[in-house]
């Protein structure tokens, strides 16, 4: 499949410090990517070279095939963007803000500003300064933006930031139906891997400027660790008896009392055995759970397993 | 051009929607009013100290006639121009920074040179707008005076200067863009807008005002009152190579620079 969006060796120095470093991103058209990373991790930098606000230290970036370069304007109509928190001209209303980017971009069909305010139910604010907006309303507000010309890549930095959980749910049901009916490719850049995967059809954690992992979604579930939670009146006993029986066990707080973690494949596989092996020992269990990592967990776990940690431009392993 | 024209469409838009029209014409406002003031006081002052608006003892200096009137009004465009019209551009260019919307415009189908010739042509449109404003208003007031002297080789002579004046003080105000672009915001214009006034009188004091391009306006203007020092053509052409090296310089830096 044809990539829309590409990086070839892409770095970014400021500096001793690597914002971004030796990055190698592709995304194919269609589809939605993550793009993962703690604050400072290099996302928005990234995002920001592939919209040509800054000069790529090394290496190049590509979006539909076309290199991106400074002063280059053909390829913006069909890129649609959302960098850091949205900003709007406070004095002018929603509805001057949108067709004041509608002329800008070229197009002369007004017609669009109704068509994206409905989209992001921003009609009842239409009137309204963009300086009088909830916080909420101010990041529809930015998406609308992003999303007002129809192009062909989207990137969204946090653009879920500040909506209610309703909010959150309409934004990425749109965007993932903008993804499966009109092939818009889309770069969400996020530190929330719990959100971002319910849309995503692939995700890259970025870490110290680097591409740690890219993950396809699909086999997210897979890579998940699983957990067996045992409790019991007599744990020390039963952490012994399992020991001994060749399994690592581990304590584990969970609302705030402790119970034994074993992280074995048996274990996790086939916890009947598990408690029948304890009740034949005379201490039957009084929890057997079967816990999946959280993905928050998952993604901190990637992070500290595979990324390179830098402290102050010092690497450190 | 088209799209010249849309982002200037875009930049008026804006620039109204704001106080910095109102503002501006205020504070420019100003200058008829207290020229006309000042000559109405020079032309009765017994009357202004009877009124209170002056002390029995003040001396005054000058006299109520339009050649003293127009100079004024010049010059009052060289030092106050600088400043409100500076403050203009710094505004137009500054607020994309401080206002964080300067994203929205760095990533369009619209080149980045048409957006920066768009916010010039309505900084350099509401400052001829303003210095229009400030000669028919100064008129009106030295009307309203009853200012004596008036012959039309004194009207012309003294509206051309008031218009050289003006076009040199306009032209100056393509470094303050560049100055906000860099600075991002409008703090570093309006330092430099203070400093540049501030340095141009003493350039002008030590006798090289003629060659530092923010002395040329008030030497012009005759408020830096030097015989020696001569404005003619090439004062002009420093002035205009300043305004085009801020017009480029902001071009370029819209376009070149790392908008991290």
């Amino acid at each position: 499949m044809e990539e829309a969006i590409k990086t070839i060796h892409l770095s970014k120095f400021y500096g001793e410090t690597r914002a971004v470093d030796d990055l190698n991103l592709s995304v194919s058209r269609g589809e939605i990517f993550g793009f993962l990373g703690l604050n400072g991790s290099g996302k928005t930098t990234t995002i920001r070279t592939l919209l040509g606000l800054v000069k790529p230290s090394q290496g190049e970036a590509f979006l539909l095939g076309k290199k991106v370069v400074a002063g280059m304007t053909d390829i913006w109509r069909d890129v649609g963007y959302l960098v850091e928190t949205p900003y709007s001209y406070p004095e002018l209303t929603v509805e001057e803000n949108l067709s004041v980017l509608l002329k800008l971009r070229g197009i002369k069909d007004h017609s669009r500003v109704k068509w994206i305010m409905q989209m992001l139910q921003l009609e009842k604010s239409a009137v309204k300064k963009a300086k009088h907006l909830s916080l909420g309303n101010a990041q529809r507000l930015g998406i609308a933006k992003a999303l007002i010309h129809k192009p062909k890549i989207v990137l969204l930095e946090e653009p879920t930031n500040g909506l209610d959980p309703a909010g959150i749910v309409e934004v990425l049901e749109l965007l993932k139906d903008l993804a499966e009916n009109s092939g818009v490719t889309i770069l969400i850049s996020s530190h929330k891997l719990a959100e971002i995967s319910r849309i995503a059809t692939s995700i890259g954690i970025i870490h110290g400027g680097r591409l740690v992992t890219t993950i396809d979604t699909k086999g997210l579930e897979s890579r998940l660790r699983k957990v067996l939670l045992v409790d019991g009146r007599h744990k020390s006993a039963m952490q012994s008896i399992l020991a001994n029986a060749g399994y690592e066990v581990k304590q584990k707080r969970i609302n705030e009392r402790s119970v034994l973690a074993l992280e074995d494949e048996r274990a996790v596989l086939v916890p009947e055995e598990i408690a029948a092996f304890l009740v034949h020992e005379g201490h039957p269990p009084t929890l057997l759970k079967v816990e999946r990592e959280d993905l928050e967990a998952f993604f901190l776990r990637t992070i500290h397993e595979k990324g390179v940690y830098r402290d102050h431009g010092h690497e450190l392993h | 051009m088209t799209m010249v024209m849309s982002c200037i469409e875009v930049e008026l838009r804006k620039f109204f929607r704001s106080r910095v029209p109102l503002f501006t014409f205020l504070a420019l406002l100003l200058v008829p009013f207290f020229g006309g003031f000042f000559m109405f006081v020079l032309k009765n002052p017994e009357l202004a100290q009877s009124l209170g608006f002056i002390s029995a003892k003040a001396q005054l200096i000058g006299s109520a006639d339009w050649t003293s009137y127009l100079g004024l009004l010049a010059q009052s465009i060289a030092i106050g121009g600088l400043l409100v019209f500076g403050f203009v551009t710094s505004w137009i260019f500054g607020r994309e920074f401080s206002d964080r919307t300067v994203n929205d415009l760095l990533a369009l189908p619209t080149s980045r040179n048409a957006i920066v010739l768009a916010k010039f042509a309505v900084a350099t449109f509401w400052c001829v707008f303003l210095t229009l404003m400030v000669l028919f208003a100064g008129l009106a007031a030295g009307t309203l005076v009853g200012l004596s002297g008036w012959s039309p080789q004194l009207f012309t002579k003294g509206i051309v200067v008031y218009f050289v004046c003006s076009t040199l003080t306009i032209l100056l105000s393509t470094p303050v863009g560049f100055i906000a672009s860099v600075g991002r915001g409008y703090l570093s214009p309006l330092g430099f807008m203070i400093f540049t006034l501030a340095l141009g009188q003493i350039v002008a004091v030590t006798g090289r005002g003629h060659i530092f391009p923010w002395s040329i306006p008030a030497i012009f203007s005759g408020v830096i009152a030097d015989s020696n020092i001569l404005i003619e053509v090439p004062g002009v052409i420093i002035v205009l190579i300043t305004s085009i090296a801020g017009l480029m310089g902001t071009t370029l830096w819209w376009t070149y620079a790392d908008h991290a």
